[in-house]
């Protein structure tokens, strides 16, 4: 078996998991942690059954790795308001409670295992600052701050 | 009696500094440790510093607005201080990665690069003029906050992308493809 995929395989391979799996995937945010949870931990490598029959395992893992990077692109380059929108809509789409959501994003910061290996140390760090900010907004606008007592 | 003091003095400064020279070990001319670390230095630059769009949304003016006219008011502070600290990270590393590149201009970039004379003044200026954009711009950044200085963040990355380039372009003859010419060049020479 050859180790090194074909770029033109690759890129197939790609496409294909775009137009069949991530094209039901519409926010960026959403796509970044269904890529992520593709990844063996211990290993790095990507895992796609589908994908690696249509194709080898090699190209399957390169595809996968691929379209996180660009997932992790399109949310490096979202606005603020698109971060936080894009957040609100993965929150309610979980089904908990937004609270404990809130509380066990801002605990846990699950985002930061989500990141594609060899991102570049500031793009990530700017990501996880704004992860951080649109998780204050969002608590803000749930739990609205006491209003000050009138003297 | 001074002026013997002053030529003598000048004397041992001259054999001084010729010692040194001739003592400089042969590391900066042989060794390729400098040369992977401006290479290093130049990819971080490239693609983790410099892209345009990265150093667009750090500094977007359009999320100052959407936090001022949107967002409860007890979240801007973090607001302005997650920005704060990411623009200053983002200084600090332009200028540690430039620091890399002038040590390697400064100590081996004769041995490998063909830099003109114009290209050496053309680059010793640069990197004078970016090194203290960049004290500049992390003051600034400390004190004004990230949206207070955007001509002094584009200047920076404008500079630091020209130096980018002309390290680039003078180093391209190393790119494996031109080595791997340069190799048939020298075989086909020996064929002759």
């Amino acid at each position: 078996m050859n180790s090194m995929p074909r770029r033109m395989d690759v890129q197939q391979a790609a496409e294909d998991l775009r137009r069949r799996t991530l094209s039901e995937i519409p926010r960026s945010l959403d796509r970044l942690i269904y890529l992520a949870s593709m990844r063996d931990y211990n290993t790095g490598l990507y895992y796609h059954d589908g994908l690696a029959s249509r194709f080898t395992q090699e190209v399957a893992c390169e595809a996968l790795a691929d379209c996180h990077r660009e997932a992790f692109r399109d949310l490096v380059g979202s606005p603020l308001r698109g971060l936080v929108c894009q957040m609100e809509g993965y929150m309610d789409s979980t089904h908990t409670s937004p609270g404990e959501f809130l509380t066990a994003w801002k605990k846990l910061e699950p985002y930061r295992v989500a990141v594609p290996v060899e991102t570049d140390p500031l793009s990530a760090e700017f990501l996880f600052s704004s992860f951080k900010i649109a998780l204050a907004i969002l608590e803000a606008r749930l739990r609205p701050a006491p209003a000050a007592p009138d003297a | 009696m001074i002026q013997l003091i002053l030529i003598l003095a000048f004397g041992a400064l001259c054999l001084s500094s010729l010692y040194f020279l001739a003592r400089r070990t042969p590391r900066a001319e042989g060794g390729s440790g400098p040369l992977v670390e401006a290479r290093q230095a130049l990819q971080a630059l490239r693609s983790g510093l410099l892209p345009p769009e990265l150093i667009a949304r750090i500094f977007a003016r359009a999320d100052l607005e959407y936090v001022l006219s949107e967002v409860p008011e007890n979240v801007r502070p973090l607001f302005m201080e997650e920005r704060k600290k990411i623009a200053l990270s983002w200084v600090n590393q332009v200028r540690r990665q430039i620091l890399l590149l002038r040590r390697f201009y400064l100590g081996s970039a004769r041995s490998y690069a063909r830099l003109s004379f114009r290209t050496e003044i053309a680059l010793a200026l640069d990197f004078a003029a970016l090194l203290f954009a960049c004290r500049a711009l992390q003051v600034a950044l400390y004190v004004r906050g990230p949206f207070a200085v955007p001509g002094m963040v584009e200047t920076t990355a404008a500079v630091a992308a020209r130096v980018c380039k002309v390290y680039e372009e003078s180093l391209a003859f190393l790119s494996p493809a031109q080595l791997g010419a340069l190799a048939d060049r020298s075989a086909g020479a020996a064929r002759l």
